[in-house]
């Protein structure tokens, strides 16, 4: 009889946990070291908190975010989706565009309408506004903005060297010279996943263009080409950041490997975005570096901008079969404690208006905050039919790609996106 | 009257026996190939609940002769074609030569046989993963070999001529087993007695080779080449676990996975365009079709040639 009660009592308490978490919420992330590792402990504390719902979270590479949402979305099999920020939306000049797959989804009536949730309280109204709100309706909550324009740096190896921290592209230059004279690689970037070698010049984009909404209005317009004289300043400097600043075999580094490459000392600087701080801290604690905005003019005036995005935010699957539980889930992710120690973990600029970046990153760029742009990427919008090179991509350079000429490439990347504008207005 | 399979039960029994297989190739195979042939000509977006609206020939028109992009698709084609040129070439070469060696009375050469297969049976991610590690630039394996020379290399991430190659190599790599496999059973269905009647005729190894392997050979080679040639034009796995989205890489299978799922950079938002893709995988099928079925008749007629 005792025996039978034994096990009773010990089938009982096995059974007891999976009978309690009778939902289980599907969560889609994409790959972010810092923030998976944060979102990991937030699940924990959320289930513990929640002993009905389990988490069962999916972690996709970035390049393949677009296409797991859609097919999960497709096979009604998420519930709450790590969404980029609302952006490149078709404005009343352009034509011959396609809607952004956020407005694809919105309009096929596959996420849910957040309008009215408590927590969408908590964050800045002008971030709704500019990253979850269409047609009048609020369709994600933004988790932060980041800066993409800026160049991480190894103080000691400045020290060490008698660098000054460059403010204009000629010191930049110099300093790249005097690494590289001592045997120290200038910069390095995650090439092996392509876009963190363009996207850590779009500083110099930033530099030479300051009014970024402006650029992309006069490329569509004609007002603007990418073969005028200042934007082959701009390809000539690009060519000279990817053939004599990136160091050698950076083809090769994976994008969530260089913020380790930059952290071990290998090299001097790491242009990237800002949420590669809490990946650099995670690597190596006692690292002493710094965060200044790629200076890509000659006049240091005109370096102090910082230009980013908004990043990651969080949308619900129209026809989730647990939007009560994804509700208490962006509830509880929302409350500022829970926020701020998001903030702190990824190294977002904040978007609700209590916390606060309060992390040696927060410190480098509070000089900058108030100079913070929305850049190029986020309002850029292609007509069908450019050409392959039709992008400011430093990218279309040796060794990544095949061009060694600025005046050659500007004309080529004209001609390919004349050749969709040419469409569009016919 | 002829019945082919009898009277009563044996007569309708063999079709009740098709019919699961016939089910099954119309649901996985023709059903959603038809399927595509009707999407290409709607701006399908892949997404339950979005409108599907007719466009007609836009789809095409805009794949074959819209702007650069219509060029840039083209070269693609042409790359296409390229890439399976030197995969079908090399690989039928190696798997042919390396299918004679392993039919030799040798030791070890179950082991070489299965050494030289199991790439087959690695997905394309494992494949990719393999290859990336192999071809570090900087401190991989091959970087430190070539640095013993004064070499370097920056492998997959070098220009798109050399970075392409890279793929066409491992993917020769990934699939030369199955050749060889073919090629092999090919050899040992061949008798003993024509390569002893052709020594004692005195025939040396190049007209044994030329004069008995090669004509018997002609099922083996015939299969071969057709699964070379049209799994190497619908390539596109180790592309994207390769070389992701790339200017002056892309061959057709991969831009129609970029191009459907809204694949380009992960650093820029794009659009679903299944439509769109669905006329790109149109075009891919009848290049396909075309190169399949030239082949295959050019094929037989050897084989009848040959084998009677």
């Amino acid at each position: 009889m005792l025996s039978v009660t034994a096990v009773a009592l010990l089938g009982m308490t096995l059974i007891q946990p999976l009978a309690a978490q009778s939902t289980t919420l599907r969560v889609l992330v994409h790959q972010n070291p810092p923030m998976v590792e944060f979102m990991e402990a937030f699940n924990e504390q959320f289930q513990a908190n929640n002993p009905d719902i389990a988490i069962d979270m999916s972690v996709v590479n970035a390049n393949d975010l677009s296409t797991v949402t859609q097919t999960r979305l497709s096979a009604n099999d998420i519930d709450v989706i790590d969404m980029f920020g609302f952006s490149n939306a078709a404005q009343p000049y352009m034509a011959n565009v396609d809607p952004p797959n956020w407005q694809q989804l919105a309009d096929a009536g596959l996420l849910m309408d957040l309008t009215d949730q408590p927590f969408v309280a908590n964050y800045d109204e002008a971030t709704i506004a500019d990253a979850g709100t269409y047609n009048g309706r609020v369709y994600s909550i933004n988790l932060g903005r980041v800066s993409y324009s800026g160049i991480f740096y190894n103080m000691d190896l400045f020290t060490e060297n008698n660098v000054t921290v460059p403010t204009t592209w000629d010191e930049l230059v110099v300093a790249c010279e005097t690494f590289t004279a001592a045997g120290i690689p200038c910069m390095t970037a995650g090439g092996r996943d392509g876009w963190p070698i363009f996207v850590g010049a779009y500083g110099l984009i930033g530099a030479l263009y300051p009014d970024q909404a402006a650029l992309v209005e006069g490329l569509w317009t004609g007002t603007t080409t990418w073969n005028d004289e200042q934007a082959l300043e701009m390809w000539s400097k690009m060519q000279v950041y990817t053939r004599d600043m990136i160091e050698s075999g950076a083809s090769g580094i994976a994008g969530d490997a260089a913020p380790g490459r930059f952290a071990s000392g290998a090299v001097a600087m790491f242009p990237g975005g800002t949420w590669y701080a809490p990946a650099i801290e995670s690597a190596e604690p006692e690292f002493e570096w710094g965060y200044i905005p790629f200076p890509g003019s000659d006049n240091a005036e005109d370096n102090q901008y910082l230009f980013g995005k908004y990043d990651q935010g969080w949308a619900v699957a129209a026809n989730t079969p647990n939007a009560e539980a994804s509700m208490a889930y962006l509830a509880a992710f929302s409350e500022p404690e829970n926020y701020q120690a998001f903030v702190n973990a990824v190294g977002f600029i904040p978007t609700q208006p209590t916390a606060q970046l309060d992390t040696r990153l927060g410190e480098q760029v509070a000089p900058y905050l108030a100079n913070f742009r929305v850049g190029f990427e986020q309002y850029w919008v292609a007509p069908r039919g450019v050409g392959q090179y039709a992008n400011p991509w430093a990218s279309y350079f040796q060794p990544f790609g095949t061009f060694d000429d600025p005046q050659t490439l500007a004309d080529t990347v004209q001609a390919d996106l004349q050749s969709g504008l040419d469409a569009a207005s016919n | 009257m002829t019945y082919h399979f009898g009277r009563g039960r044996t007569r309708w029994l063999p079709y009740l026996l098709l019919l699961p297989g016939l089910i099954a190739y119309f649901v996985v195979a023709l059903g959603p190939s038809l399927a595509t042939s009707v999407y290409s000509f709607t701006d399908a977006t892949g997404l339950p609940g979005a409108p599907i609206n007719w466009v007609g020939l836009d789809n095409y028109n805009e794949f074959l002769f819209l702007g650069q992009a219509a060029r840039d698709n083209l070269n693609a084609v042409g790359r296409t074609l390229v890439f399976c040129f030197f995969v079908t070439t090399i690989q039928f070469g190696i798997g042919l030569l390396v299918a004679i060696v392993l039919n030799q009375k040798l030791r070890g050469r179950n082991f070489f046989r299965t050494l030289y297969f199991m790439p087959v049976i690695l997905g394309a991610v494992i494949q990719g993963l393999i290859w990336s590690l192999f071809l570090y630039p900087l401190g991989g394996p091959l970087s430190q070999f070539l640095g013993i020379f004064g070499l370097r290399s920056e492998f997959l991430g070098a220009q798109p001529t050399e970075a392409f190659a890279w793929v066409i190599a491992i993917q020769i790599w990934a699939n030369m087993g199955t050749t060889m496999i073919i090629f092999l059973a090919g050899l040992q269905t061949i008798s003993e007695d024509y390569y002893e009647a052709a020594r004692i005729d005195g025939a040396n190894h190049w007209q044994v080779f030329a004069n008995v392997t090669w004509p018997l050979l002609t099922p083996s080679v015939n299969t071969n080449l057709l699964l070379n040639v049209i799994g190497s034009l619908q390539a596109w796995q180790l592309f994207l676990v390769l070389l992701g989205y790339r200017n002056g890489t892309q061959v057709l299978g991969y831009l129609i996975y970029a191009t459907g799922f809204g694949q380009t950079s992960g650093s820029m938002v794009t659009s679903f365009r299944q439509g769109y893709a669905a006329a790109a995988s149109i075009v891919m099928f009848v290049l396909v079709l075309v190169i399949g079925l030239s082949l295959q008749y050019i094929l037989r007629r050897r084989e009848a040639r040959l084998m009677g």
